[in-house]
């Protein structure tokens, strides 16, 4: 166990290390310098702006200095927002995000996981057929458009919540719908397709052989081990929610950290773009090391050395 | 996972069974009604984005400012004059400018008021001799005649010159959304590419060779997923100037891990079967084994794949349109086509209902081809990944 976990931790810094990397080059591929797009800048301050930023410096060193800089977790400063450094910003645009995320998170494993279940139960009924085509919906349906057309229905036609801002509970409402819609479908089927695979198993009828109650059946014998393929999802699943979609920020005007990297992305912020690049991919990555971690421990068959093969 | 290997197993004992499975998966096909009515919607989908803007009389790029926001159906009215054909003309809804139509539906000009009656909020126009005035002084606003009443519309008609209304800039939507055709394909086309050549090829050395080679191979397919697919494209778009060629490159240089995963998987069961190592004493190198006798038995969970990964390419390319990093304009995508018309949603619904519908059905007939793809292929199998 211990050696898979430093075996797994040692892999992230390597994969963080080579993501760094990645962005710090990509970055600085871009042809001109970050003040260049501006509107004409007197060369001296041109230079004073480079100098200020060490952008003089060969670009060695100044790799070096950045990797320096993210070890001791300083993002470095923004260089579209003068004084304003990129941690603060992340610092600004996290509760909103989060929260969010987590509630969206909670609609998805508490509608979900119950939607699939119901679905295979009731296999070949109009429940099935209305959580699956509930299902195929969300899947298909880019969140973007939804998030659209709820807009334009709930806040413009109806007027029922409001068209952008947190300010109160019903701004949440439209958000976490746009956001959770294709996980919740996503988690939907997979718990239908999984508990119907349960279903089947022999177990199951031994547990009705035995006589025991069908809600016993369902939870203790059923559920349990259909989750798993669930859990094994849901990984990816939480790290995308909780990181925020861009465009869901964008479209409710939620100050998130998925707005200030689509606002850092038009406004060439490369500092901004990188460190929030590197914040997510930590954030993912961690949410994916816990979720893995949380696999082991439900299912107490998946042995490590198994799990590698 | 498990349908391979029974294939494998019935062309052990009956050769001539291969070919009957791929019949049977055919038919099996033939008989899914929605994933046939997805297959004949992609096929028109292709000819219309193909031959499309061909035969059409507009530009995607051809702006006429005196013609924008026109919506695909209008309330027409009518204005008798004694001596001549009368006149048509219809209110858009959304600006309340009056605009002629032909008699067949075709739009002529904008009309002119003859005068502003700023105070009263009336714009009158003159038809001949008969006079039709704009009340704006109370919502909703209305036409009425000389003597205020309301006139009567004589019916909906089509719009004739564009089916699907004109956007802000008096663009034809349909021929913009058929050049987004054009490029949802073309990023389809170019995800299946990658996916078939590096995907395949990638996860098939990969899971051949074994041992260590696997392990680094794995491990950078690894570490390219851990950074969530968008956030590389954006990474990628924000060097590159965006455009179409950057989404090309931006899809196509990560979009083959998943494919390499699945691919893997498949070869490291199929590669302890008896025929490879056949194959193997028989001399045949890597390349013979992989092409001849691995890839086309993995063929299936391949093709489910790349039908269920076709989606999420047309998703990602629109999704980058729509903030802003997609294709530059006057081109149009059906990412950018959503954007632009979110601006005017609130007096132009129609214009986000095409592109949005457009780009709905599409990934429904992928996503619906696929799962039918995959239930031809193994009825038993209902399982999401």
């Amino acid at each position: 166990m211990l050696k898979y976990i430093t075996n797994r931790i040692f892999l992230m810094f390597i994969t963080l290390f080579l993501i760094i990397t990645l962005t710090f080059f990509l970055m600085h591929a871009i042809p001109g310098g970050p003040f260049t797009s501006e509107k004409m800048l007197a060369p001296e301050i041109e230079a004073a702006l480079n100098a200020k930023y060490h952008l003089n410096d060969p670009v060695w060193l100044q790799y070096l200095n950045y990797l320096k800089s993210v070890a001791s977790f300083d993002l470095g400063p923004s260089f579209k927002y003068p004084g304003i450094q990129v941690n603060d910003m992340i610092a600004d645009g996290l509760p909103v995000t989060l929260k969010i995320g987590s509630l969206s998170l909670l609609v998805v494993v508490l509608i979900g996981v119950p939607m699939g279940i119901l679905a295979a139960l009731k296999k070949g009924h109009w429940q099935d057929s209305l959580v699956m085509a509930f299902a195929t919906i969300g899947i298909a349906i880019p969140s973007y458009v939804i998030a659209t057309i709820l807009l334009f229905v709930f806040a413009l036609k109806l007027g029922w919540v409001p068209t952008f801002g947190l300010d109160e509970w019903r701004g949440y409402i439209l958000p976490v719908v746009a956001l959770s819609g294709f996980y919740l479908s996503y988690v939907a089927r997979l718990t239908r397709s999984s508990m119907l695979d349960v279903l089947d198993q022999d177990f199951m009828k031994t547990a009705k052989a035995k006589g025991l109650s069908p809600y016993k059946i369902l939870i203790h014998h059923g559920l349990r081990n259909a989750l798993i393929p669930i859990v094994t999802v849901l990984g990816p699943v939480v790290a995308n929610l909780l990181t925020g979609s861009f465009i869901i920020e964008q479209i409710f005007a939620l100050p998130g950290i998925g707005r200030h990297f689509v606002l850092s992305i038009s406004n060439r912020d490369y500092t901004t773009i990188m460190g929030i690049t590197i914040f997510y991919a930590c954030f993912l990555m961690l949410m994916i090391f816990i979720v893995d971690m949380l696999y082991l421990i439900i299912d107490p068959r998946i042995k490590l050395s198994g799990k590698k093969s | 996972m498990s349908y391979i290997p029974d294939n494998v197993a019935n062309d052990n004992q009956k050769p001539q069974k291969i070919k009957s499975y791929w019949q049977e998966v055919k038919s099996r096909l033939w008989h899914n009604r929605p994933a046939m009515l997805s297959l004949s919607f992609i096929i028109l989908l292709i000819i219309s984005a193909i031959i499309g803007p061909f035969i059409t009389r507009h530009t995607y790029y051809d702006q006429n400012l005196k013609l924008s926001n026109i919506a695909p159906y209008f309330e027409v009215y009518e204005a008798k004059t004694a001596n001549q054909e009368p006149t048509y003309f219809f209110m858009n809804q959304g600006n309340f400018k009056l605009y002629e139509v032909s008699k067949n539906g075709e739009l002529k000009d904008i009309l002119r008021a003859k005068r502003r009656d700023m105070i009263n909020k009336k714009n009158i126009y003159q038809f001949g001799e008969t006079q039709v005035i704009l009340n704006y002084s109370s919502l909703p606003v209305q036409l009425q005649d000389a003597e205020e009443n309301p006139l009567q519309s004589i019916g909906t008609w089509w719009n004739k010159t564009y089916l699907f209304g004109t956007d802000s800039l008096g663009r034809d939507i349909l021929v913009r959304l058929l050049y987004g055709a054009r490029i949802s394909l073309t990023v389809a086309f170019v995800a299946t590419f990658v996916n078939f050549f590096i995907g395949i090829f990638y996860g098939g050395i990969s899971g051949y060779l074994g041992g260590m080679t696997d392990a680094i191979m794995m491990r950078i397919v690894e570490i390219i997923s851990t950074i969530p697919l968008t956030l590389y494209v954006i990474l990628i778009m924000v060097v590159l100037e965006s455009g179409l060629l950057a989404i090309i490159i931006a899809i196509g240089s990560v979009f083959w891990v998943d494919m390499a995963r699945i691919v893997r998987g498949q070869v490291l069961s199929l590669k302890t079967l008896d025929y490879v190592a056949s194959a193997e004493t028989m001399g045949a190198n890597m390349w013979q084994i992989l092409i001849g006798h691995l890839l086309p038995n993995a063929m299936g969970p391949i093709l489910v794949t790349m039908t269920l990964l076709i989606p999420s390419a047309i998703f990602i390319e629109s999704f980058m349109s729509f903030i802003g990093l997609g294709v530059s304009v006057p081109m149009a995508s059906w990412g950018t086509l959503t954007a632009e018309a979110v601006e005017t949603l609130r007096s132009y619904p129609y214009q986000l209902f095409f592109p949005a519908t457009a780009i709905s059905l599409t990934m429904f007939a992928f996503n619906f081809l696929g799962d039918g793809l995959r239930d031809a292929m193994d009825p038993k199998l209902n399982n999401d990944n």
